[in-house]
């Protein structure tokens, strides 16, 4: 610098002075004493825990009827975290997205905090005591007059022990058994099921067939069975070369559709005559040929002629039916004939291995029945617990009108959901997590629900409610002696109480659950199937939402910001329209579309998918809640208010069931999307193979521009020149120490390498290990209205002063997910034919050589001796040179102090708090954080072995996307270690590193996807 | 210097100022080193460990197994404080006397009626930033005496911090090696600490992902 810059401004020798007095200032104010905290200790310490060291239980996952087992990790009294059972037969040590946001559901800031009664018009808390004073007296009302009939009790629809203990409760005090409610049951596949092979749900052996057709059976979009249908999937996928064809039928590309091999875009409704002519193919009677599917459907007889001779010769195949029109339950029947007529059954679809409790459930058309009786004035009370039919019936049901000429309304719900702000009593339930219960995992397994800590609200089990309810009636007492209903449990357990109590420890005992004696009424069969008729030119497809369900999930954060899988929206309702539909009515991606049905009219934006028929639209189910907590409520729409009373023959809501009208709206909103591009512009991020190259050995990537060398080899503390100076001596010559890097370090670091592999043939897209992620690792959801950013300088109260669109933060693109699954299209540029999608999951590569690290001024992020690429909070100053210089976009910046409690931005408010990791740091504002390669658990790992005296064991421990991951997709650990399985697959032929020609040396090692393309070798 | 010059200095003073105030607030660079607050029962770690012979680990019982160094709990005070009770003669031998902690004690927990037990809120001296994790128990297993770290507080009347708990210090350990006989010497063993004298300094990982994460 030359001298003249000196004399313009202030001189070297001022500035220092001033910076010498500012410092002692800092010094006198800088020491002032931090604040002072309590420790408080126990009274008592409780038996078998350690402060400080987790504490595991077995339970059973109740987010939806399968059943899953979960061991929850228990620190200090609180629920930190939910995996997978590893033994239990349902889902093998998986969990998917929605078992992991049960946390969410438990600590749910809006959930109710102790009884609610309606006084002058509104629900205000009252005490236990009054509260069942005041049903105890309604019940006696009730039965007094002679209207026990007149009851009704609505409950969820879940396998177990509470069903026969709520039979038993009602029919002592005289009232009529009461209806399992299950919305997003597939009722009709179970009915037909239960028809064609005797059980609701079979067992169903993927990896044994030679070729899968979907008829709509959206398998791997959260529905049903999803964690072991999934597992079967991956299991089928992993076979590469042997694994099966997959061939999705249907309107509307899901999921399960992107994961098929081939999507034949078939008319909605037209399944049957599909179904009928592949029936005539296997030898059956079908009476349809391949002509006649083809005129009905849409689709060229060519391809329907393949299909046919494919599945003609594929022995075994197997044939799935899960579609929404109101002849699902034909299509069903018929999916079940083929799989009889080809042979199947016994070999992919096994009756005698039925997966447990999927029977007995009711769906909305049993709910516009006492809608219809509720109006006529036959409900004299009505129960509802863990049912929410205010909000998903649709409007033309009622419901909620309905319910207002019901005298007296009684809700067990712990959340302030549509249904029970409606009540005149709120009794909350406690989570199931907190409280006592059984499931089915399957026939012959029983899969026992533990508390796993006290509860944190004035909440009570159900069952002990109605304990309590009975005990205080003389003429019934005899009858429920159980103290509490863990007692009424065990007196049911085989084995007894020693029994029960050894089974707790692995969650799960042989056995069998006595079945409901009192059976849901038969749902009175129309004649025949509507036909999907109505007004416009276009077909209705609406559909469960892969993660919110049908709208049970909308109040956990988690969830509404875990993308869609398919269209990568969150926080927001969209509606999906071919991309020429929409460049015909003039719709740009994000401009707001009408549809318009008999039944009503929605409008959200349009979000434009190839993987749609030009003939069709598709909105979502589970947003539009007019309730349901901050998280839920007044977010989308709610797509059932196009909907009417269409039943699909099994009493569910037929979602598919009508024409509609389409026009451009007039309004637009941005789309609230994680998606940068679905395209890969030859970047070879998702790589695939085909099965003729993968059998002739050739790896080599199709049409990727940049051929790198995959050939990068894991060595022990791969070290990086960078990383090296930044940390040891190396850079100067003439220093002895050569810090952690030296492989002959003392230490011993520098002989690991931590490592991950994703197998992408495994990989569903199911983005289960997103939430994992999340629940690991603090990581702060920011899509809520009230975390966007200040616009103009206001009070946190003040809300025109803050950004509040829904996921105001995600369309600047500050989403926080350190891990993301990317969803990639090859082909079908035209908007015609077909294409594929790939699913790449996206974290922190760690690489060996990364291009983060030499541009941080302040070191806070560098390679650590055991391979991570470390990111040092504390030292971080917030400049974002490492997410510039990141090639795959993997670092995600604090921007507005998530985890500070006192900002409006704050996202885990009172109790979600809980939840919070305590071995992570809560970020502050301003600081880069990123995957760690869940670090936390490296340590735990390395200091539990420490502590006994011994090395660490190959696959001890693992991340947590890779212990939740449904597809056993992911595997972690040290790939300097031959007896690690990382190690092994690290090696594979199909694996390849993403942008490897940059030489980054990433630890993330991918395997290629195999393709099975149509007349492929099988 | 001109005038002008001169004030434009004022408002740097005071940004830099700030900035750094700021800068070394956030940082938690600033030390409690010292800090000896008063607490609800003045608990006389001396009696207990010197003149008793009570291990650490008697109380402080999840030291050498987890992260958490633990806290007594309020039963744990009263196994023995149900029968010592403030009016008995003091361990010392000298005579009787009533001890005022003891009835503090005794008031929060009366003895024999555990359902009526108050806890106790102990004010916290040693603290370390969020942003740190601390395993107690790899410390306490490698042979590290707790004094090294938390002083002679078998002599404290009223525990107060002794090490600043810098990061420097940490990792001057770390780098260095700890030295059993300088640990031994902390914790008043001067017998043992002689017989250490000549084992080596053992050194642990000073890698930044080892603490911060």
């Amino acid at each position: 610098m030359s001298q003249s810059s000196g004399s313009a401004g202030v001189k070297r020798r001022e500035f220092l002075k001033v910076l010498g007095a500012a410092s002692a200032v800092t010094t006198t104010i800088g020491c002032s004493q931090e604040k002072v905290e309590q420790l408080i200790p126990y009274l008592v310490s409780p038996d078998q825990t350690v402060p400080g060291v987790s504490t595991y239980y077995s339970t059973t996952c109740r987010e939806c009827a399968a059943g899953c087992g979960v061991v929850a990790e228990v620190r200090d009294g609180r629920a930190i975290k939910l995996e997978g059972n590893p033994e239990h037969p349902v889902n093998r040590g998986a969990l998917c997205a929605r078992g992991q946001s049960a946390l969410q559901g438990l600590y749910n800031p809006d959930r109710y905090r102790q009884p609610m009664v309606r006084e002058g018009g509104k629900l205000v808390a009252t005490t236990w005591d009054k509260a069942i004073a005041l049903l105890t007296q309604k019940v006696a009302e009730v039965r007094a007059k002679g209207q026990g009939q007149q009851v009704v009790f609505i409950d969820e629809h879940a396998s177990g022990t509470f069903g026969v203990f709520l039979d038993q409760w009602l029919g002592a005090v005289g009232f009529p058994a009461h209806d399992q409610y299950d919305s997003s049951a597939d009722l009709a596949l179970r009915a037909a099921n239960v028809a064609s092979y005797g059980v609701a749900m079979p067992g169903i052996d993927m990896a044994a067939a030679s070729l899968v057709v979907s008829l709509g059976a959206d398998f791997l979009d959260g529905r049903d069975a999803s964690v072991p249908m999934q597992l079967a999937f991956a299991d089928a996928r992993a076979k590469l070369q042997h694994a099966p064809r997959f061939v999705y039928i249907g309107p509307r590309r899901s999921l399960t559709g992107l994961n098929a091999d081939e999507w034949i875009a078939c008319t909605p409704g037209s399944e049957d005559v599909i179904a009928r002519a592949l029936l005539g193919a296997v030898g059956g009677a079908g009476g349809a040929t391949v002509a006649e599917a083809a005129s009905a459907s849409g689709v060229t007889e060519a391809t329907l002629q393949r299909l046919a001779d494919d599945l003609r010769t594929a022995r075994p195949s197997l044939v799935l039916s899960g579609v929404s029109t109101p002849n699902a339950g034909v299509v069903a029947t018929l999916a079940a004939d083929i799989n009889k007529a080809a042979g199947n059954v016994g070999v992919t679809v096994k009756p005698g291995e039925p997966m447990g409790g999927y029977g007995g459930a009711v769906g909305a058309q049993r709910m516009a029945d006492i809608a219809g009786a509720a109006n006529a004035g036959n409900v004299a009370l009505l129960f509802v617990r863990g049912a929410n039919p205010a909000y998903d019936t649709p409007k033309a049901v009622k419901f909620a009108e309905a319910m207002a000429k019901v005298p007296f309304k009684i809700s067990f719900s712990s959340y302030p959901d549509e249904t029970s702000e409606l009540c005149d009593l709120v009794l909350p339930d406690d989570h199931s997590l907190e409280s006592w219960g059984d499931a089915e995992a399957k026939p012959g397994v029983i899969s026992l629900q533990q508390p796993v800590m006290e509860r944190i609200f004035d909440t009570r089990a159900t069952a002990d409610v109605l304990l309590q309810l009975a005990q205080g009636d003389p003429a019934i007492a005899g009858r429920f002696p159980w103290k509490t209903y863990r007692d009424f449990l065990v007196s049911r357990f085989p084995g007894g109480a020693a029994a029960f109590t050894q089974a707790l420890a692995t969650g799960m005992a042989n056995g069998s659950i006595a079945p409901r004696t009192a059976v849901a009424k038969p749902v009175a069969a129309t004649a025949a199937p509507a036909a999907i008729a109505g007004d416009g030119d276009y077909f209705l497809v609406v559909y469960p939402h892969a993660v919110l369900g049908t709208g049970a999930g909308a109040n956990k954060p988690w969830l509404q910001e875990l993308p869609d899988p398919v269209s990568k929206v969150l926080w927001q309702s969209w509606i999906e329209i071919h991309p020429l539909t929409a460049r015909k009515l003039g719709v740009a991606s994000g401009d707001h579309v009408t549809v318009q049905t008999a039944a009503g009219s929605i409008s959200a934006p349009a979000f434009t998918y190839l993987g749609i028929r030009q003939d069709t639209v598709a909105v979502a189910l589970g947003q539009g809640h007019t309730a349901y907590g901050r998280y839920a409520k007044d977010l989308g729409i709610n797509a059932l208010d196009a909907l009417g009373a269409t039943w699909n023959g099994a009493g569910a809501l037929a979602l598919t069931q009508s024409k509609a009208k389409v026009s451009k709206a007039g309004t637009r909103s941005d789309l609230v999307t994680t998606e940068g591009s679905a395209r890969q512009h030859g970047r070879g991020i998702a790589q695939a193979i085909t099965v003729a190259d993968l059998v002739a050995g050739r790896f080599k990537e199709e049409g990727h521009a940049f051929p790198g060398d995959a050939n990068h080899e894991f060595l022990p503390g791969l070290r990086s020149p960078v990383a090296a100076d930044a940390q040891g001596d190396l850079a100067d010559p003439t220093s002895k120490d050569q810090g952690q890097y030296d492989p002959k370090h003392w230490s011993g670091m520098a002989k690991r390498r931590w490592a991950m592999t994703i197998d992408l043939a495994r990989c569903t897209g199911c983005s289960a290990c997103v939430t994992a992620c999340y629940a690991e690792n603090n990581i702060p959801t920011v899509g809520a209205r009230w975390q966007g950013r200040a616009l103009r300088p206001g009070s946190a109260s003040d809300d025109s002063a803050w950004d509040t669109r829904p996921g105001a933060n995600i369309l600047k693109g500050r989403e926080m997910s350190w891990l993301r699954i990317e969803r990639y299209f090859e082909g079908g540029e035209d908007g015609t034919s077909d294409f594929e999608a790939r699913f790449v999951p996206m974290m922190c590569q760690h690489c060996g050589n990364a291009p983060c690290e030499p541009v941080c001024p302040v070191y806070a992020t560098y390679h650590a001796p055991d391979g991570l690429n470390v990111q040092v909070y504390n030292r971080c100053v917030g400049t974002r040179y490492c997410s510039n210089g990141c090639p795959y976009k993997v670092r995600y910046y604090n921007w507005h102090g998530y985890g500070e409690k006192e900002r409006r931005q704050y996202a885990f408010p009172e109790p979600l708090h809980l939840q919070l990791n305590p071995d992570v740091t809560v970020r502050g504002k301003g600081v880069m954080e990123k995957c760690s390669f869940c670090v936390q658990r490296i340590r735990e790992a390395e200091n539990l072995a420490k502590l006994e005296g011994r090395e660490l064991k190959p696959d001890e421990f693992t991340t947590a996307c890779a212990q939740a991951c449904p597809s056993k997709a992911i595997v972690f650990g040290d790939a300097a270690d031959e007896n690690w399985s990382v190690a092994k697959l690290a090696k594979d032929a199909r694996g390849y590193h993403v942008f490897e020609e940059l030489s980054t040396y990433t630890a993330v090692v991918y395997l290629k996807r195999v393709n099975h393309p149509a007349g492929g070798a099988n | 210097m001109t005038s002008r010059r001169k004030w434009a200095l004022i408002p740097a003073f005071f940004a830099i100022a700030t900035a750094a105030t700021l800068l070394s607030a956030y940082s938690g660079a600033s030390s409690s080193q010292g800090f000896a607050p008063v607490q609800p029962i003045a608990f006389p770690h001396p009696v207990h460990v010197q003149t008793l012979g009570m291990n650490c680990l008697y109380c402080h019982y999840s030291a050498n197994k987890s992260p958490d160094p633990g806290l007594p709990a309020v039963g744990t005070c009263m196994g023995c404080h149900t029968v010592v009770g403030p009016n008995r003669p003091a361990m010392d031998g000298k005579p009787a006397r009533v001890s005022e902690p003891l009835k503090t004690l005794q008031t929060l927990a009366p003895p024999g009626q555990a359902d009526k037990w108050k806890t106790i809120p102990w004010v916290r001296v040693h603290k370390l930033p969020e942003y740190v994790r601390f395993p107690h128990m790899r410390h306490v297993s490698a042979g590290v005496t707790c004094q090294s770290c938390h002083g002679p507080v078998q002599e404290m009347a009223q525990v107060a911090q002794t090490a600043s708990l810098n990061m420097g210090w940490c990792v001057n350990c770390h780098v260095k090696g700890y030295k059993l006989s300088d640990g031994l010497l902390a914790a008043g063993d001067t017998v043992g600490a002689r017989a250490a004298a000549n084992v080596e300094p053992k050194k642990a990982r000073y890698d930044c992902a080892i603490c911060h994460y």
